[in-house]
């Protein structure tokens, strides 16, 4: 019975490789610089069952928790005669024997971010059996075009050897199909260890990573979701995203020593990750990209309640003036500046004109027209 | 904080969807929401004010607090997912009050059932709290009722409103559909009985107050009487030999109210310069002069808008109390013990062990034992929640076993053979005369500790009068000096025409607890089970009968 099932989704495969429909805008773009038949690229998040990766999907792009969908879906599964997946609708419909449908979720998010790439979650090695034969067999496509891999391991987990393996049939695949792409490995739920052995937990791991990785190179990270370290590795994998990030930041030094600002920030659009920043003095609070990443994103969410969406922000007082604003196609800016004399309306103005110039950079690869594409 | 009922609407939405623009949504949503959802609400008492030393919130700390709020809004109440696990949130006692300004502020109000205080400094307040100047009316109370009806009757009226505190103390939660956190038991009543209720115990809370202050006048005058005679003859070297009974030995025993009144003529060896006595005698009398003289001492204390200068002194009263346990001891160990057991006839140096008077003491106890205004509130601060009512009664336990103490050491030591029983004064104090140095510091500590005591009880007055007729505590100069007159004049009355403060404290005591102690405690533990259907017979018959018990201790003291 499975046989005939894994050739039926054989046959559909070999139609060849389908280009990604045309997704929906992400909330709050507006105008995409891209025709929506481009290819579009893919950041790969995977990691065993519970490691965590939905939670920092979540936390990062400031969606709601999904239900637990998938696992629901596949205690049921484990039961029916046949499926049809249809990841365009990031929905799978089962067929049973007497021919009712019914339909389900895929842990399969479209979330989009830095330009054109599409954000994919993968349970990697998890229990049911279900998954691991879609895996397999939809492995080629799952690895096709892939921008960055990156791995989850939870550091609490008992099946090390468990998870090295699956962790190399990942490599395996990527090898195979998208050899250029960034691997990075998190370390994730590191809060879990005590504080005075997180360091030698983590180096021991890296070291096995980088072993097993090769010839493959791949960064590696330890993360928590209780404290910053989450958010500086995806600050990091983000800034290892951008081709011309030196360039970038050339650019935004001058334009903040120009409108004599205290500090600019430039933000990835959906994530609020800093993908660049300069200041001219030094600041106080090291965790404050975090803190405001994690303001904008909750007003973000209470924007979204009002069916609103979030488009700039000024903060005022006597002491500074601090502005939010879309900036790029990509990108939001936030500039700070510590003389209150300085009316609003000409750092908007600033702000409006700068824009143009960031635009022309960001399309400085030519015709691929987007910031990250290479 | 987040409206997350709303949000959990979101939930239901399928995961791919949610990249798409939304459209018009049929969420329902109150301006009030957007008030409360204000992502930058700050309370007002959150804010530290600029003039306090203002912790500031370190920026990890910061952070963190930032973060959580953050986690809450993306997951739907029931799910554990970014619930901040133990190990990463600080624990209680480091927690903060943040203000996003960056300031911090320890949290000061208790949230119910939260206080900060251990069992043993629970207690101690208690017995601190309930410990007042009845204790010198015990051995007095105990001569009137005869000595085993006496400690009888210390031990079943220590438990019977014991029993009454614990209902007062139960009270609030009766009331389930109101929010009674800062409830005292007055609102509980006025909440059963309406504005009788309101009105009724605001007048039984005057009584009590009113009649503790007349007490310390009476006591006060007293005591500064002492000291100044004892002063004068101390400078003057005049051994005063009044033609009062007394004891033969170096520390007598004095029966002052013994023989012929009060001795104007009185028989001092008089030294040289004694010529000022007579004069001293005139401007110098505990009934005539001397309340007079404390008038202008302690009218512009009770004038002081807030009493919190006076309960820095609070540790004054302990001080007293241990002192006279020391004292009585002392003297006891000094005397030994005369006690004979005559069962119903008085004889010439003894009382019977069953008088009929014995509801004086009852009476005594009352206020002795009365602390149920204020138990809820002294309650609260106690950190084991659980253990309120063990605290409560290991409290009573104490402040019983301290005047069975004092009461029963005074009067079994009291040297019978010379003086009668009969002789122990309302106050035992007065049994020693002025110029015993023992008594002499015991009367210092507790002139020092009622100076400082009666403005915060004049305060206390005014609150509840003023703030209740009124709705301001502090309406006008006037209307407080006419308030201040008022009870300074019943104190300097009483201090000259009855100055017997065992009989004020018996009938101020009985009249208040009436109402406190036996009949709204249990009124309301009646009402509230009549309210569940919950009412039996033997509960409702106990409950009456505590009831009567103190409609009869009421009347008793007209009539014994």
């Amino acid at each position: 019975m499975e046989e005939s099932d894994s050739e039926k989704k054989m046959e559909k495969e070999n139609l060849g490789p389908r280009a990604d429909p045309p997704i929906g805008e992400p909330e709050g773009s507006l105008g995409w610089a891209l025709p929506n038949t481009a290819l579009k690229k893919k950041v790969l998040l995977m990691g065993k069952s519970g490691s965590g990766k939905t939670s920092m999907r979540s936390i990062i792009f400031a969606n709601y928790i999904a239900r637990d969908t998938r696992r629901l879906g596949a205690t049921i599964l484990d039961r029916l005669h046949s499926l049809q997946i249809n990841s365009s609708l990031s929905t799978y419909s089962l067929v049973d024997s007497v021919g009712n449908t019914r339909t389900f979720d895929v842990e399969h998010s479209h979330v989009r971010f830095l330009g054109n790439l599409v954000l994919n979650l993968w349970d990697c090695g998890g229990q049911d059996t279900f998954m691991e034969n879609y895996f397999t067999s939809q492995r080629d496509n799952i690895f096709r075009n892939v921008e960055v891999l990156i791995y989850v391991f939870d550091v609490e987990s008992r099946e090390l050897e468990k998870d090295m393996h699956y962790y190399q049939s990942c490599l395996e695949a990527i090898l195979q199909n998208s050899p250029d792409a960034k691997i990075f490995c998190l370390v994730h739920k590191m809060d879990l260890v005590q504080e005075d052995q997180r360091d030698l937990i983590f180096k021991e791991r890296e070291e096995d990573l980088r072993r097993l990785s090769r010839p493959l190179e791949c960064s590696c990270f330890r993360t928590s979701i209780w404290d910053e370290t989450l958010y500086k590795a995806w600050s990091s994998i983000v800034y290892q995203l951008i081709p011309n990030v030196q360039q970038l930041e050339m650019n935004l030094r001058n334009f903040a020593e120009i409108i004599e600002a205290d500090e600019v920030l430039l933000f990835e659009r959906a994530t609020f990750l800093v993908i660049s920043h300069y200041q001219c003095k030094e600041q106080r609070d090291a965790h404050r990209f975090e803190k405001i990443s994690n303001i904008i994103k909750q007003f973000k969410l209470s924007c979204s309640k009002l069916a609103a969406s979030f488009q700039s922000m000024e903060v005022r007082n006597s002491n500074f003036a601090a502005f939010i604003d879309i900036f790029t196609s990509n990108t939001y800016v936030m500039v700070v500046m510590s003389d209150p004399s300085i009316p609003s309306a000409a750092t908007l103005i600033n702000i409006r004109n700068a824009r143009k110039h960031f635009e022309k950079l960001e399309r400085v690869d030519g015709p691929k027209q987007c910031l990250l594409m290479r | 904080m987040a409206d997350l009922d709303s949000d959990s609407r979101q939930l239901l939405i399928p995961e791919a969807d949610h990249e798409v623009h939304p459209g018009p949504m049929n969420i329902q949503f109150e301006s009030s929401d957007l008030r409360s959802n204000r992502p930058f609400h700050v309370e007002p008492t959150n804010i530290v004010g600029a003039s306090h030393v203002a912790q500031r919130v370190s920026d990890r700390a910061a952070a963190m607090s930032k973060r959580i709020h953050y986690y809450s809004r993306l997951a739907a109440p029931a799910d554990q997912a970014l619930v901040a696990p133990d190990h990463v949130v600080p624990a209680p006692e480091e927690r903060y009050v943040y203000s996003p300004l960056g300031s911090a502020s320890k949290l000061q109000s208790c949230p119910e059932g939260s206080g900060r205080n251990s069992s043993l400094v629970t207690i101690f307040m208690i017995w601190n709290t309930m410990m007042g100047t009845s204790i010198l009316s015990i051995p007095w109370g105990i001569k009137q009722a005869g000595f085993t009806t006496g400690v009888c009757i210390i031990l079943l009226m220590g438990l019977l409103t014991l029993y009454c505190c614990y209902r007062v103390v139960r009270s609030r939660a009766t009331i389930p559909s109101v929010d009674t956190a800062a409830w005292e038991f007055p609102d509980v009543c006025r909440h059963y009985f309406g504005a009788f209720g309101q009105w009724s115990s605001l007048l039984f809370s005057l009584v009590s107050l009113v009649g503790a202050m007349v007490v310390y006048w009476v006591l006060m005058s007293n005591f500064l009487f002492n000291t100044g005679k004892f002063m004068f003859n101390f400078i003057h070297h005049i051994n005063d030999t009044d033609a009062v009974l007394r004891t033969n030995d170096s520390n007598p025993v004095v029966c002052p109210s013994a023989g012929s009144g009060r001795p104007d003529n009185g028989s001092a060896v008089l030294s040289a310069d004694a010529a000022g006595l007579p004069q001293f005698e005139a401007w110098w009398d505990k009934s005539r002069t001397v309340p007079f003289y404390l008038v202008g001492l302690l009218l512009p204390l009770l004038s002081f808008r807030s009493p919190s200068f006076f309960a820095r002194f609070n540790v004054l009263g302990t001080v007293s109390v241990v002192y006279l346990t020391f004292l009585v001891t002392l003297k006891a160990a000094r005397s030994g013990f005369h006690l004979e057991f005559h069962w119903f006839e008085p004889t010439e140096f003894f009382v019977p062990e069953i008088r009929a008077r014995f509801p004086q003491l009852t009476g005594v106890l009352t206020l002795a034992f009365f602390i149920h205004n204020c138990v809820i509130t002294l309650l609260k601060s106690n950190k084991n929640q659980e253990h309120n009512v063990r605290d409560l009664s290991i409290a009573y336990l104490l402040v019983t076993l301290t005047y069975l103490y004092i009461g029963v050491l005074v009067f079994a030591a009291f040297p019978s053979p010379p003086l009668s029983k009969d002789c122990i004064e309302q106050n035992f104090l007065d049994n020693f005369p002025s110029s015993d140095v023992l008594s002499f510091v015991a009367r210092i500590f507790l002139l020092f500790q009622m100076v400082t005591v009666y403005p915060l009880l004049g305060y206390l007055a005014r609150v509840q009068l003023l703030g209740h007729v009124f709705g301001d505590p502090y309406p006008s100069v006037f209307h407080v000096l006419v308030l201040n007159l008022v009870i300074v004049g019943a104190g300097v009355s009483m201090a000259c025409l009855y100055p017997n403060i065992g009989g004020i404290i018996r009938f101020s005591g009985a009249a208040c607890g009436l109402a406190f102690v036996f009949v709204y405690p249990s009124l309301i533990h009646i009402l509230s089970l009549r309210h569940e259907d919950r009412l039996t017979w033997p509960t409702l018959a106990f409950h009456v009968l505590l009831i009567v018990l103190g409609l009869a201790n009421l009347l008793a003291q007209f009539f014994m």
